[in-house]
């Protein structure tokens, strides 16, 4: 009664012809219930990787998310990109957003230890993953998701009064017909490389309880996980403490608690893991060399939800997201030639957020039915970082280790200190409607502030509408259209400007101080305008055809101008620049063949995409963006751009035009047999040559060309500011197709029975069993940039292969 | 009807206000105020210890710019020969070879610290009046006005002397080009107006004159000496030797300073802490032998010969300083200026006043034979502080000195430093005709 009361006074607070616009205006046209996923994955219904990190696990999984395993190193993030571009590519603008259980995380590798907080999460705690990528659905989350969301949802306890899974698995890394000649490591210190790589072990333990009722539910559990790469004494280890609850405190009220608490430690001891440009002769099997990262990381989250009425319902969502990474590292003095040195370095990362939304829920009849959500979301995000950085000559007497440790003094040692923070302030609106059950439309609007601009806010609407055929055509097609903005947050704040030392003056006593930079009081977020249209087809209600376009158009980047040198300051901010980025995918996902006794599931996908600059600020070559002044307009922004005579030209592509993956599952009586390939086509890789390097005043300008190489060269700077050319060997097509997973396992039925088993299965699980490729290195995805440098920069480990053995038991 | 309308009034002010509290509060939580990895302009200068910070920002650029590759003696003494600098592209400037591709060639070519020091003075000069009142006193409102103007004074007559031109850093005709002789007027504008605002003696932090303090600051008599320098550069005698003469008063004599470079540590690297040390700045003996005759004692006043008398180098009395603009130069100015200004007698007095030390007789100089007297003991005394070259243009001698270059060169422009790269790309400036063709 009190609530009715209180439903018609809120009425009265506003006229009448305000509530009439409202539902003319607003409601009417457009709406949306929850930013539901475009595709979800269920966690239990795909092949599992032996690797841990989610990428791996939706690795080939979904049109259009290309997961990059560009490095053999355990506990490395793979390259994620879920209809991702950007300008900027010192950046992770690229990456999709990452939200567990509709908490953002901290998902990026951290710079000093680069362990993948995506391994803190295994197959075993997730119930479904979903992948959002219409612009519909993306636009609600503003300025934080234009490269895509993915969110993980968790599994809650089952209902029961006790479950407990248990599961363990064990094998080997082992390099896959390794051949040295084929390692980028090649001709770099090879006899050493030979003796580093061999066959590592990787083993698993998890334990989870759950269970429910109608108090909630409860789920908690602990892993421990150890991968040593394929790298001797390397090796990566990680344990977590979860728990998944939720408690109906009464029958309106809500909550639900979510903690994960992990401990990683990823170990190097290999001395080119890090530094590939070491003086020959180094160590005869380079292991000699400490490399200990640490994470604690802690993701905690609330939900409190409580029913208003039946139409009316309030919810507020609370995540802190934390992760302290910590390195520590020594060369010996045997690698640096009589010299030590060591460095250490922490990072801090948190981000606090709260997510508070009104949902409105209502059928006017059976034909008409409307939800709204209004909705605040606040995000604070706060990074540290402290590094040491020494080293000295050895003297006689002491170990290594004392001298470097003594060695420290103020002389000798680089400490750095560096902190960005940003707070963000969101509101939002989503409205759904469906008409009969064909038609559905949906709208978004929302307004995001950073603290990183001197005009805080930024807008982004979105609409949206499908249609399906089955009542009125009697097909099952399925239509769909969107269109809208979303935005991508420049980093870091320039639009106070920004203060500098530039030395001490008097003997150290007075501190001189100037401007680095001046205000940028235009400074803004990327703008980012979206068009999707697809089309679905359900050949049997359990088969589905799927054909999606998208295009995207970036404008507004960040970008420094150089100044002419009369300015008395080097740069100022800017914003221009325009690119493109779109593509179709097709997906083909159910089941081909079900009955008693046999089920073959399958999931076929590709996307072909395609990118470009529309547009360069003028005079590039003075800009941050001075590397990408050979293109031309509709030039590809992955182009991979060399030097010919005199000439910058485009050599290639890095990015592949055709990916995806091939999934199919075969079960028969007990067992399942699992085949994952995942494939990329036409992506282009610049190989350096070993022999062609030239110091441009050596060769008078010219580079020399040679037989059995290129014409093309890369034109480099050394470590003094000298002109180098360096040679580009061949460009070798970088397509691949490779059974990254496989499965075989059985489930114990009737041999169960009188046990106190309900579930048994004992599996084989395979990791990058098999890759075809014409790429004459190891991994065709190994380079980031598509170039495959001498140095070996931006160039992964190589990939291992995996094999295990495991069992899982549920009580 | 009214009753409704009150009653509706009476409703919806709590939800404006409720409205205006939440994005007043959205605004404030949208600033940040603690950025510790970054300073923000806007808002930092609330001290007068902070708008000093700025000041020093100015020395230590003007520091950047005549220490970075020992760039005061390449544009002076090292690029008459005179003094060697170890390090390898010395030879190329001792032979005039300026625009051989090297590295640390085209740093000295580049005239972008001494904008450095334009962009800080007016800078400075901007913030202290916006400065709220209570910021600055009026002595340090005039020292910090003062101090900007003279920097920016002497950046841009360095640049008008080592490249022969200068374009405008100024705000009402920025990029303009400006010939030597404007870029000095320009200069002596601004110098002219620090004179008259710096004091004789600075103060320090605790509001005690110091003579340490001044010595490394701009102060009245720097701003002097600098105005007569340029003066003279400009013909403008009269001034120079008035401005010359006020410094002559016995009164004046416990109030003069010399002005100079405090060291210190820069976050850029190659700026030397060191410029004068024997092991980069030496003289060959032979150079020695030119430059002072026997006899002339301020030979080992300022240099000490190496053990094999091969060479000498510096004798550094202060390694926290290195000397611009020195008391030493005011008796030679002023013998400059009486001597343009047709006081003959007087200006014999001064330059043997001013070559106290020295074996030569100058009482008996005719008019004629002043000019060269004159730059010869400008060479003996001020050696070390990067004037020579400058000194050889001022009186028309570097072909003499320099017999590469033709008197065709000089009107070519071979006297001035080659135009950077960076320079004529970004500003629009054409090469000095004898450089486009080296």
């Amino acid at each position: 009664m009190e609530q009715v009361t209180l439903g018609i006074r809120m009425m009265d607070l506003l006229p009448k012809f305000f509530w009439r616009a409202i539902f003319c205006v607003i409601l009417l046209p457009a709406g949306l219930v929850h930013v539901s996923a475009q595709e979800v994955v269920q966690v239990d219904s795909v092949l599992w990787p032996v690797r841990n990190g989610v990428e791996s696990l939706l690795q080939g999984s979904t049109a259009g998310l290309r997961v990059k395993s560009w490095s053999g190193e355990a506990g490395i993030q793979s390259i994620i990109n879920l209809r991702g571009l950007s300008m900027d590519p010192t950046d992770e603008s690229t990456m999709p957003m990452i939200l567990v259980n509709g908490v953002p995380i901290v998902a990026t590798p951290s710079s000093v230890t680069a362990i993948n907080p995506l391994s803190y999460y295994t197959p075993d705690q997730i119930e479904r993953i979903e992948i959002i990528k219409s612009i519909d659905q993306l636009a609600a989350y503003g300025v934080l998701a234009a490269n895509g969301a993915i969110n993980i949802v968790l599994k809650e306890g089952r209902s029961g009064p006790l479950h407990v899974t248990a599961s363990a698995f064990a094998g080997t890394n082992y390099l896959n017909d390794f051949n040295y000649r084929k390692d980028a490591f090649y001709d770099f210190n090879t006899t050493a490389r030979r003796k580093v790589y061999r066959p590592q072990i990787t083993h698993s333990q998890q334990a989870i309880i759950d269970g429910g009722g109608d108090f909630g539910s409860y789920l908690f559990g602990v892993t421990n996980y150890q991968d040593n790469g394929a790298v001797a004494e390397s090796k990566f280890t990680q344990q977590s403490l979860f728990l998944n609850a939720t408690y109906h405190i009464s029958k309106q009220l809500k909550a639900q608690f979510y903690s994960n608490l992990t401990l990683a430690n990823r170990k190097g001891r290999y001395a080119g893991g890090y530094e590939r440009g070491l003086a020959r002769p180094v160590l005869s099997d380079e292991t000699f060399f400490m490399d200990d990262n640490k994470n604690t990381a802690q993701l905690s989250s609330l939900r409190l939800s409580y029913q208003l009425a039946p139409a009316w319902s309030v919810s507020s969502l609370a995540g802190i997201s934390y992760e302290g990474a910590k390195r520590d590292f020594f060369i010996p003095s045997d690698v640096l030639d009589g010299y030590v040195r060591a460095a250490s370095a922490a990072v801090r990362r948190q981000l606090i957020s709260v997510n508070t939304a009104v949902e409105y829920r209502h059928r006017f009849s059976d034909r008409l039915g409307l939800s709204m959500t209004l909705g605040n979301e606040v995000r604070m995000t706060d990074n540290r970082i402290t590094s040491v950085d020494g080293s000295r000559s050895l003297e006689y007497g002491g170990s290594n280790f004392v001298k470097v440790v003594t060695g420290y003094n103020a002389n000798q040692t680089d400490a750095l200190s560096g902190h960005d923070q940003e707070n963000l302030l969101s509101f939002y609106g989503l409205w759904n409607v469906d008409f009969n059950p064909d038609l559905k439309l949906n709208a978004t609007l929302r307004a995001d502030a950073s603290s990183l601009y001197d005009q805080k806010w930024g807008f982004y609407p979105a609409a949206g509408a499908s249609y399906s055929f089955k009542s009125t055509l009697q097909l099952p097609l399925t239509v769909s259209a969107s269109v809208g903005k979303t935005g991508i947050l420049s980093r870091p704040e320039v639009y106070r400007g920004e203060l500098t030392a530039f030395g001490d003056y008097f003997s150290g006593n007075e501190l001189g101080i100037g401007k680095l930079y001046a205000a940028f009081e235009g400074a803004k977020s990327i703008d980012v305008f979206q068009i999707d249209g697809g089309i679905s087809y359900a050949f049997k209600d359990a088969l589905v055809l799927s054909v999606n376009y998208f295009d995207k158009r970036y404008s507004d980047f960040t970008y420094r101008r150089y100044l002419p040198n009369i300015y008395g300051i080097d740069y100022r901010y800017e914003t221009g620049g325009k690119l493109a980025l779109s593509g179709v995918e097709v997906e083909l996902d159910g089941t081909l063949i079900q009955n008693d006794r046999f089920q073959w599931t399958t999931n076929i996908n590709l996307a072909s995409y395609s990118n470009a600059v529309n547009a360069l600020p003028e005079d590039p070559a003075n800009t941050s963006f001075a590397y990408l002044q050979a293109l031309q307009s509709g030039d590809a922004l992955t182009s991979i751009i060399a030097t010919e005579g005199q000439q910058a030209r485009v050599i290639g592509n890095s990015e592949a035009s055709l990916f995806g993956g091939v999934t199919n599952t075969f079960r028969y009586k007990g067992f399942t047999l699992g085949l994952g390939i995942n494939y990329a086509l036409n992506a282009d890789v610049a190989a350096e040559s070993f022999s062609s390097r030239y110091s441009a005043s050596q060769v008078g300008g010219f580079f020399p060309l040679k037989t059995a190489e290129t014409p093309y060269y890369f034109v480099e700077e050394d470590a003094d500011g000298g002109t180098v050319y360096q040679g580009i060997r061949s460009i070798e097509n970088g397509s691949f197709i490779r059974l990254g997973r496989a499965v075989l396992s059985y489930q114990f039925g009737s041999f169960l029975q009188g046990l106190p088993i309900r579930q048994a299965e004992l599996f084989v699980r395979g990791d990058n069993l098999l890759t075809l490729s014409a790429y004459s290195g190891f991994n065709p995805e190994e380079n980031i940039t598509g170039i495959r440098r001498t140095d070996l920069f931006s160039t992964g480990m190589p990939l291992p292969s995996s094999v295990v053995l495991g069992l899982k038991l549920v009580l | 009807m009214t009753a409704m309308n009150k009653k509706k009034h009476i409703i919806y002010w709590p939800v404006g206000l409720l409205l205006v509290a939440v994005l007043a509060s959205c605004s404030d939580y949208l600033t940040l105020e603690e950025l510790d990895n970054r300073t923000v302009a806007e808002g930092y200068y609330t001290s007068t210890q902070r708008v000093e910070q700025a000041v020093i920002g100015g020395y230590v650029d003007l520091r950047r710019a005549l220490l970075t590759n020992h760039a005061w003696l390449m544009y002076g003494e090292a690029r008459t020969g005179e003094l060697q600098v170890e390090v390898a592209y010395y030879p190329k400037v001792a032979g005039q070879q300026l625009t051989v591709a090297d590295r640390q060639l085209a740093r000295l070519a580049d005239w972008e610290y001494f904008y450095d020091v334009i962009y800080d003075a007016n800078e400075v000069l901007r913030l202290i009046d916006a400065a709220d009142g209570d910021v600055l006193s009026t002595y340090h409102y005039n020292l910090f006005k003062g101090e900007a103007l003279a920097l920016k004074s002497m950046a841009y007559f360095y640049i008008a002397r080592i490249w022969g031109i200068a374009p405008s850093a100024e705000e009402a005709d920025f990029g303009q080009p400006m010939d030597e002789a404007m870029a000095i007027e320009r200069a002596a504008g601004f110098a002219r107006e620090a004179h008259g605002l710096l004091p004789w003696i600075l103060l320090n932090d605790d509001q005690i004159e110091s003579a340490a303090v001044t010595a490394v600051r701009f102060n009245k008599t720097a701003a002097a000496i600098l105005l007569a320098q340029e003066n003279l550069w400009l013909g403008n005698d009269q001034e120079a030797y008035q401005l010359m003469a006020d410094l002559a008063t016995e009164a004046r004599a416990d109030s003069l300073s010399d002005f100079g470079l405090a060291m210190g540590k820069d976050e850029r690297g190659g700026v030397t802490e060191e410029p004068l040390n024997a092991s980069m700045v030496s003289i060959s003996a032979a150079n020695l032998a030119a430059i002072y005759p026997d006899g002339d004692a301020r030979q080992g006043v300022i240099f000490r010969l190496s053990a094999d008398e091969q060479k000498a180098t510096f004798i550094v009395r202060d390694q926290e300083r290195l000397g611009l603009l020195t008391i030493n130069e005011h008796y030679l100015l002023m013998a400059e200026a009486a001597w343009k200004t047709g006081k003959l007698e007087e200006a014999r007095t001064w330059l043997t006043e001013a070559a106290d030390g020295g074996t030569e007789n100058y009482s008996e100089l005719t008019e004629a034979e002043f000019g060269d007297a004159l730059l010869r003991e400008r060479q003996r005394i001020l050696i070390g502080s990067g004037q020579r070259f400058f000194d050889l243009k001022r009186f028309g001698k570097v072909s003499a000195y320099l017999p590469i270059f033709s008197t065709a060169d000089i009107q070519n422009g071979a006297a001035h430093w080659p135009l950077a790269q960076r320079s004529l790309n970004g500003n629009g400036l054409t090469q000095h005709s004898y450089w486009e063709h080296e």
